[in-house]
């Protein structure tokens, strides 16, 4: 049997009438991927090469129909919670309500590489005085002014505090606009002191239990919130319910994630499975269509591992990845040039976790909040790269520069020490703008430099 | 013993009652802001206050939370340097009592702290007197921000949180025609004063300073009464106060995080409300926001400045100069000029 190949946008369309005319039934959200090129401008995917199977299909098809979701939604009555900052908890609040869904207007990070830069949101955001000295997620200033990408939310919800300045000065910027936000309180996460009452968290990091309680308090208020908006109070019954509902989204993630990047070969590529965790975050507008998402793509990765078809060569580098890249096509580059993603850390990992079911809903919540990498110390979040790559066989790193971004200045070369001192894996630290195809031939020598390092360790 | 800290928002107050000499790291003469060679986007203020950590062993440190550079920069610090180093977490938000009790419960925990340091629990009789002392001062520096010139309360301020004590102020300036200024944004230590010859020298007045260690870090009013005599501290703010205790801890805490006036707050409206008033009763005509490169919380505000406060706003970046650098020079000049 021959491996899959990937694929490139005309090829898939090739493909995808194929499978038209070999019975393929798709969700009402299905269609050719190019159409997402014509209708919704999404020139990038004409350079990116995608996972041929079905289920990737379904991926891809899913991911870029968010817009029309969210539409559809509120035009049927639904009522819309912009969340920003905290990836992964306020969502599974509101997705515990009837007729609420949450969504992240930070995702408009990405529009301006999938657009490559024709749909003017830096250029809106430079003149709202947010220039490129900030991350990509001032394109969500623009995306907000123009209205085009997402629809106005009913409710606009923000963590504050530990969180990146871009983001904490972007949202600010936003509120002056007249936006009105609701802010709550994310403290930067602690070691408990010596004798101090504390707790284990999602991960198996420890933080104070008055840390804890203040988040939960955060957390009731933001939901006293929802509930307004719900015309219905998130009871601790909806939101266990909620929970459970969020874990088997985490499950299915963690199981999908555990085999593609456990397994001698890649039965999944690096872009797809980049896609695939960031719907743990917010579901992409339809948890339970997010479920049968993942599904599909677990099925096809456990026939590919029975079959040992692999995507990739089996002697390409394992890579561990940290930090989501602004251009998605960096994901291709890296299996271009011989490596393979095997563990990832996109600043999502709390939201991968299973949210404790055994604790009052808002307490778990808030323990699974606090153990985001992000909040933290960047040595416990070096902490756990340098676990996942030992549990993923990893031989290099790679700690991808978010242009602009606050944290970037300092995190890399942190992670890097902390890397080579405990592992002595080569680690390489990679800036990707929105758009890497000016700098290819620089990157390109960067990243085989890496790679080739990696293989000659091997021979040692 | 000496115990930095990087916030104005952290009482020293409660550092010198422990027995310590609190020291703004702002004032000190030793903190060199060369810009970071290697790591893109550092902020040479946070990377001075690294390298002193480094450079002064023997000292305390307390970082604060309240941007991503010094709070990740508290990460990388050395391990030899975790005995000697705090990190204070300033909340970022203000309306809510979680926020409060946040602010309260960093304060108690400095004191534990500052006791494994060397410090004594004070007591309060021993925190009283300490608290009217600095209060006082900066009682005398609030009053002399209505008489004395920009520039004069600038160093005033900086002399206050390098010993915590007010010197007098000066004569209230006689009227020159030069453009009156205000000057917002990220620290602005002694070395990089030649900035503010270079307002003077282009014609420009500062009447205000609203840089981070400038006049907003002398609001906060603590009246912490001798023990056995009732408690009757006003709020500043008007937000919601929790019951008089006998807490002294409790009381300066309160004290503080009610005057908390900051551009890192969510949202920042306690800022604005401040600037505004004082832009208007000082009859300001220009803005000079000054950040340091790599700072989003300052960079991001210069548009809802000019939005706000209806003002041209004049972006300088600080750079290696001690502030005298021909680029400002030219710029504010030309800035002025626009103004007259
Ligand atoms: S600075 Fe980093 S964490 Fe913040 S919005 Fe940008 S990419 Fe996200
Ligand atoms: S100047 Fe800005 S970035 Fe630098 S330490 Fe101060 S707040 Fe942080």
């Amino acid at each position: 049997m021959t491996p899959p190949r990937k694929l490139s946008l005309e090829q898939w369309d090739e493909r995808w009438r194929e499978l038209h005319r070999g019975g393929l039934v798709e969700p009402a959200y299905g269609g050719p991927l190019s159409r997402h090129v014509a209708e919704e401008g999404d020139l990038r995917l004409r350079h990116l090469a995608f996972d041929p199977s079905p289920a990737a299909l379904r991926l891809w098809n899913f991911l870029l129909t968010e817009n029309q979701r969210l539409r559809q939604f509120r035009a049927g009555g639904g009522r819309l919670v912009g969340v920003m900052k905290d990836l992964g908890t306020v969502p599974v609040m509101a997705f515990a309500l009837p007729a609420v869904r949450a969504f992240y207007p930070d995702g408009a990070w990405w529009t301006p590489c999938l657009m490559e830069c024709g749909d003017g949101l830096f250029q809106h955001a430079d003149r709202l005085g947010i220039d490129a000295s900030f991350c990509p997620v001032r394109a969500m200033l623009g995306a907000f002014e123009t209205g085009g990408h997402f629809p106005r939310p009913d409710l606009l919800v923000c963590s504050a505090g530990a969180v990146c300045d871009d983001f904490s000065a972007i949202a600010q910027r936003l509120e002056t606009l007249g936006y009105a936000i609701a802010w709550w309180e994310m403290p930067r996460r602690r070691n408990p002191d010596e004798g101090e009452p504390a707790c284990t968290l999602p991960g198996g990091l420890q933080a104070p239990q008055s840390q804890v309680e203040g988040v939960r308090d955060e957390l009731e208020r933001i939901g006293n919130l929802l509930g307004g908006l719900a015309g219905c109070p998130l009871t601790d019954t909806l939101l266990t319910e909620g929970v459970r509902r969020a874990n088997q989204v985490r499950r299915l993630l963690q199981t999908l994630r555990n085999r593609v990047y456990g397994s001698p070969g890649a039965p999944l590529p690096a872009l797809e499975m980049l896609v695939a965790e960031m719907l743990a975050i917010h579901f992409c507008s339809d948890r339970e269509e997010t479920a049968r998402v993942l599904a599909g793509l677990l099925a096809e990765t456990d026939r590919r591992c029975r079959e040992h078809q692999w995507v990739l060569s089996p002697e390409a580098v394992r890579v561990f990845w940290v930090n989501p890249v602004a251009d998605l096509r960096a994901m291709n580059l890296l299996e271009d040039w011989g490596g393979r993603v095997c563990g990832a850390d996109f600043m999502i990992t709390h939201a991968l976790e299973l949210i404790p079911e055994d604790l009052p809903p808002c307490e778990a919540l808030a323990r699974t909040a606090l153990a985001d990498p992000m909040v933290g110390s960047t040595r416990d979040r070096a902490d756990r790269i340098i676990a996942q790559c030992r549990q993923f066989a990893a031989e290099a790193v790679i700690v991808s520069r978010i242009p602009g971004a606050s944290h970037c200045a300092r995190e890399g070369e942190i992670i890097r020490q902390r890397v080579r001192q405990e592992l002595g894996l080569p680690v390489l630290e990679w800036e990707v703008p929105s758009l890497v195809d000016p700098l290819l031939p620089t990157l390109g020598s960067r990243l085989q430099a890496l790679l080739e390092t990696a293989r000659l360790r091997r021979r040692r | 013993m000496d115990v930095f800290y990087t916030s104005p928002w952290v009482p020293p107050e409660w550092i010198a009652a422990h027995g310590f000499q609190p020291r703004g790291v702002w004032s000190s003469p030793a903190l060199d802001l060369r810009a970071a060679p290697l790591a893109e986007g550092v902020c040479a203020f946070a990377a001075g206050v690294l390298r002193l950590v480094e450079a002064r062993p023997a000292a305390g440190f307390v970082l604060t939370t309240h941007c991503d550079q010094l709070r990740r920069g508290f990460d990388a610090l050395d391990d030899a340097t975790g005995n000697s180093t705090f990190l204070f977490n300033l909340p970022a938000t203000w309306q809510t009592p979680t926020a409060r009790r946040l602010y309260q419960a960093e304060l108690r925990r400095l004191g534990r702290f500052l006791v494994r340091l060397g410090g004594a629990a004070p007591d309060r009789s021993r925190l009283q007197p300490i608290c009217q002392a600095y209060e006082q001062a900066r009682c005398r520096l609030r009053a002399a921000a209505g008489t004395c010139s920009g520039r004069r309360l600038t160093e005033l301020s900086a002399h206050y949180h390098w010993t915590g004590e007010a010197k007098s102020g000066s004569e209230p300036e006689p009227e020159t025609g030069a453009v009156p200024l205000a000057l917002v944004g990220g620290p602005l230590p002694p070395s990089l004063w030649g900035l503010l010859e270079l307002i003077e020298a282009a014609g420009g007045r500062l009447v205000l300073d609203g840089t981070e260690a400038g006049e907003r870090s002398l609001l906060p009013q603590v009246r912490l009464h001798p023990p056995g005599e009732p408690e009757n501290q006003p709020t500043s703010t008007g937000a919601p106060r929790p019951p008089d205790t006998e807490d002294g801890v409790e009381i300066l805490a309160n004290a503080y995080f009610d005057a908390l006036t900051a551009v890192f707050q969510r949202p920042n409206t306690r800022l604005y409300q401040w600037l505004r008033a004082r832009v208007a009763a000082r009859q300001v005509r220009g803005i000079i926001l000054w950040h340091y490169v790599g700072c989003d919380l300052w960079r991001a505000e210069a548009q809802s400045l000019r939005e706000a406060l209806g003002l041209p706003v004049l972006l300088l970046e600080a750079d290696e100069t001690d502030g005298h650098s021909l680029r400002h020079a030219g710029r504010i000049a030309a800035f002025i000029e626009c103004l007259r």
